[in-house]
């Protein structure tokens, strides 16, 4: 049977959603548990581009969208700066995009209400060298570079302040239900394979793409639309700015800088299974062809990896149409809180569906405001006025922030055990200590150690090195698990990405740090044969 | 205008190797190279046919020769010969090498807290190489600030039967760290700046009684202590000789994350050996364009700083290094280049290059692209024919070999190269084809 634990309200799903879910219910009184089977941010919210929409990708088709990002990246702004780097976006017209949507594009945004203005051709490409010179308009827009991890985390610290929690590497295997109740949630530990028993008032699915199977624990059908979108990371930022195509969104029409480096977006393919998708040469090689439309030299940059990430596309059974089917654009990023009470008579339940992540605020607001009303709550929503934990007011981060942050602390001398993104062992073993047992993977999404150019060819040995440290001299037993995970984890992980990309200087790079690592340190000695990775259950690679 | 005999393009094991074999027989040789090559990126021993269904090199190279286009079928015979000869090269540059194609192969511990199969390491890490006698530890010493190294997490790994593939293993293995002179406040040590160090006798001297103290104050006695491979870059011998005269266990070396000292040793040696010889190596030098009569290479020009720079030559060596090297490019559409000559790349298709685990034990296809060869190493075109007479491809470059998975790549490399010296200046009248007569 296992642990029993009581709360009033159980949020399934650990992406931005779920956090945001707990961080709303926490603030209106309702004590709430989030549990995440693997990471925070290891499903679709770290696995996309990392754009702070302005709502201009939406105001021609899906104005709602639109009017609803510009909303919340407002609030985000105000909220979390220090998740958002300040780029600005530009729409910029290429040769390709038809005069039409063009000459429209702007009315169009001032009636969605998103700030926009055009400037000329000239001061663009003075800004951007790299740009297509052969653009004929752009217009500025709100856009801007958004930090997934952090912006998790701060929003569960926020819970926890006040009175939640959230538990990460915890699979809801079971739920039980009475009638027209969830009486019992079933959590097994996904490492130490220990059930726990929740006795929920009230549960709310935040599972995004597999929203579908956690209904399915209860008897309730919601059908996904799976959306696959695929995105190269380059190892350079060829653009402080973030671009898009003036154009009906497709594919391969934006690139963000991220960081050290920028990521090209993106394609969009159904897929059956959220948990089983690959990345083709074709698709890379269709994505880089669209993208040298928005800068000709792409096709000669170096590129780290490829990604993808999976939508949680939703739309009501009646209105799945052969079109929708055919392009998943066509169905609304805006989202949809399903009322289970109302259509399958379970009482305690909803699904939050669709969405994107810069509107998650927002999509916690109206989930939380249905629960509430359910569970006779009268508080109101206060999460768009009270800045986030660890949050500066208005200081949003830049590409030098933690030289300059180190620096501006009296700088000296620290071990850099990740010199592409500067992260010290001083940082480390501060994540550490506020992370026990975490693995390095949820290292690198929090302190983004292995995540620039050179992709964790040294540092995640050394990431091993200190996690191995600090757990034999605290005694621990499986301090040589540990690593083998780490530094297999990383291995797989890099060749992952690496694979439908495989060319060039990346593949050359590749192909040496798998030298060094099978060659000279006889990696595969450290491969427990029988025993398959829990990391192999997604085929495509993590951003 | 500069000329030579020879011109080598590649400063790796198999073009120094080729370089040195072929200046000593008189030639005048004229090394090209844009960089460093792997050995500084390797541990620095001689891995012949590492495998793990062999039991000595000698044995690893006979299953090797037996697989269909591996390069070992025509250079498997040659292996020792080149060995022999280039002992006393690398012996007189400092590097006494320790093991022979009859060592069983060992598995040797890593400083990742792995194992790999060695038979033939440099002195520095040669105390690897015997059996663990029963009871027997292994104390593994660290340097307190020295990132690349960590000692906890290492034996942690090593103390796991499964690691040495439950055969002949330590006792025990028991990690200590030490703080050097100078050394134990900074921070952001590299393996080159303290090997530089041990180079200095009076900090050394400091040095090793500091390590002394650290593992006699571990519990136990005797057995071996690995450290990290910084024992010395100029000095290492006399670094070598005091820290096994000085330190209460068999020391050894374990070969690091790149920059690899061990490897520089090698590199040093080799090149020193080609000084010696006669022979020149500029590094630093992109080769642009290779000029030629149809079927004989006449020049090689490249591109420094500022110049370009022509040297005429009556014979070409190409050891640029398979795919990590740049011997061979990959391009996004899928085909895959040898840029200096344009050599066709026996190679699979595209979409067959990898296999979806990166850890497939079977490996990746594309490990095995290069460009193949006739027995004289002169390269070939699809049908078998060769395409220059005073052309040969040595080390990596070549076809059919998993030079890091099957651990045969600096066999390979030696072998090939001393065999294309030989091949152009020392030849026996009856072994020259006529040309395009000779098929694989």
């Amino acid at each position: 049977m296992g642990e029993l634990h009581a709360c009033d309200v159980l949020v399934v799903g650990g992406g931005a959603t779920g956090a945001g879910v707990l961080r709303d219910l926490a603030r209106r009184g309702l004590r709430t548990l989030l549990v995440e089977r693997g990471d925070y941010g290891s499903g679709t919210t770290g696995r996309y581009h990392g754009l702070l929409h302005s709502g201009g990708r939406y105001v021609a088709r899906d104005p709602l969208a639109a009017r609803e990002c510009i909303a919340e990246n407002r609030i985000l702004r105000r909220i979390a700066p220090a998740s958002i780097e300040d780029t600005g976006g530009y729409f910029v017209a290429t040769p390709d995009d038809p005069d039409d949507y063009v000459d429209g594009f702007q009315a169009a945004c001032i009636a969605a209400d998103v700030d926009c203005a055009e400037i000329p051709v000239t001061e663009a490409l003075r800004r951007e060298p790299a740009l297509n010179p052969g653009i004929r308009r752009v217009f500025k827009l709100p856009d801007g570079s958004l930090e997934p991890w952090q912006l998790i985390e701060s929003n569960i610290a926020d819970a926890r302040a006040h009175g939640s929690d959230a538990w990460s590497y915890q699979r809801l295997v079971g739920m039980e239900r009475d009638g027209d109740r969830i009486v019992a949630a079933m959590l097994r530990d996904e490492r130490s394979g220990s059930l726990t028993r929740v006795t929920p008032r009230f549960v709310v699915s935040c599972a995004g793409a597999w929203a579908g199977q956690i209904a399915a624990m209860v008897n309730v059908t919601v059908t996904m639309h799976p959306g696959k979108g695929t995105m190269l990371i380059f190892n350079q930022r060829m653009t402080d700015t973030v671009i898009n195509r003036c154009h009906a969104s497709s594919d391969g029409d934006i690139m963000v800088p991220v960081h050290t480096v920028a990521i090209l977006g993106t394609t969009e393919q159904r897929v059956e299974d959220p948990d089983r998708y690959e990345i083709t040469r074709e698709e890379v090689a269709a994505l880089i062809r669209q993208g040298e439309k928005l800068f000709p030299d792409l096709g000669k940059m170096r590129l780290l990896r490829a990604y993808a990430g999976v939508r949680p596309l939703y739309q009501p059974p009646a209105e799945v149409t052969a079109a929708a089917m055919k392009d998943g654009r066509q169905v609304s990023r805006a989202h949809t809180v399903l009322d289970h009470a109302a259509m399958d008579g379970v009482d305690n339940f909803v699904t939050i569906v669709g969405g994107k992540l810069t509107t998650f605020r927002r999509m916690a607001e109206d989930t939380v405001d249905m629960v509430c009303a359910k569970l006779g709550v009268t508080e109101p929503c206060t999460t768009a006025d009270e800045i986030l934990p660890n949050q500066v007011p208005g200081k949003t981060y830049w590409l030098g922030h933690r030289l300059a942050d180190h620096e501006a602390e009296g700088g000296g001398d620290a071990d850099l055990l990740c010199e592409c993104e500067f992260v010290t062992r001083p940082m480390l073993d501060d994540f550490l200590d506020r992370h026990p047992g975490c693995s390095l993977d949820d290292v690198r999404r929090g302190t983004r150690l292995g995540m620039g150019p050179c992709q964790g060819g040294f540092c995640t040995f050394r990431a091993a090195g200190v996690l191995g440290e600090r757990a034999g001299r605290a005694g621990a037993t499986d301090v040589a698990e540990l690593a083998d995970r780490a530094i297999l984890g990383f291995l797989r992980e890099r060749f992952k990405g690496t694979r439908p990309i495989a060319a060039g200087r990346q593949l050359q790079e590749q192909w040496m740090i798998a030298g060094v690592y099978e060659g000279g340190l006889g990696v595969e000695s450290l491969i427990e044969r029988e025993t398959p990775e829990a990391s192999r259950e997604v085929v495509g690679a993590q951003r | 205008m500069p000329s030579a005999d020879v011109v080598v393009v590649g400063a790796g094991l198999a073009g120094l190797t080729a370089a040195i074999a072929a200046a000593e027989s008189g030639a005048r040789v004229h090394v090209l190279a844009k960089g460093h090559a792997a050995t500084h990126w390797g541990p620095g021993g001689i891995d012949v046919a590492g495998i793990p269904a062999a039991s000595t090199p000698r044995d690893g190279i006979h299953r090797l020769a037996g697989q269909i286009g591996h390069p070992y079928a025509f250079l498997g015979d040659d292996v020792a010969a080149a060995l022999d000869w280039i002992r006393p090269h690398l012996a007189a540059g400092g590097v006494e090498y320790v093991g022979d194609l009859d060592t069983p192969l060992q598995l040797v511990p890593t400083s990742i807290g792995g194992t790999r199969r060695a038979a033939i390491l440099p002195a520095g890490q040669a105390a690897a190489l015997s059996p663990w006698a029963v009871g027997e530890r292994l104390v593994i010493c660290g340097i307190a600030g020295f990132k690349d190294f960590w000692p906890e997490a290492i034996a942690a790994s090593l103390s796991r039967e499964r690691i040495w593939e439950g055969g002949n293993r330590p006792a025990s293995v028991i990690p200590v760290s030490v703080a050097l002179p100078g050394l134990a406040a900074r921070h952001n040590l590299d393996a080159l700046e303290i090997a530089r160090r041990f180079d200095d006798p009076a900090w050394r001297a400091t040095a090793i009684e500091a390590m002394a103290r650290a593992i006699a104050s571990v519990p136990g006695s005797g057995g071996r202590v690995a450290l990290p491979a910084v024992l010395g870059i100029r000095e290492h011998a006399a670094v070598l000789a005091a820290v096994q005269q000085r330190l209460p266990a068999a020391p050894f070396e374990m070969p690091l994350v790149p920059p690899s000292v061990p490897g520089m040793r090698l590199y040093e040696a080799l090149r020193a050996a080609l000084i010696r010889a006669g022979g020149r190596a500029q590094i630093g030098e992109m080769i642009q364009r290779i000029e030629h009569d149809g079927r004989r290479v006449t020049a090689v020009v490249s591109a420094a700083a500022a110049r370009t720079f022509t040297v005429r030559t009556g014979a070409l060596v190409l050891a640029t290094g398979g795919i990590a090297g740049g011997g061979l490019v990959a391009e996004r559409d899928g085909r895959l280049l040898e840029p200096i000559l344009g050599l066709p790349v026996e190679a699979p298709p595209a979409d067959d290059w990898l296999s979806v685990d990166a850890f497939d034990p079977a490996g990746h296809p594309l490990e095995k692209a290069g460009i193949r060869t006739d027995a004289e190493l002169r390269p070939v075109a699809a049908d078998g024919v060769s395409l220059f007479d005073n052309v040969r491809v040595a080390g990596s470059l070549l076809a059919g070999q998993r030079y890091v998975r099957e651990r045969c790549g600096d066999g390979v490399a030696l072998t090939s190269g001393w065999r294309a010296a030989r091949s152009l200046t020392a030849v026996p009248a009856g072994h020259v084809a006529e040309p395009g007569s000779e098929r694989p």
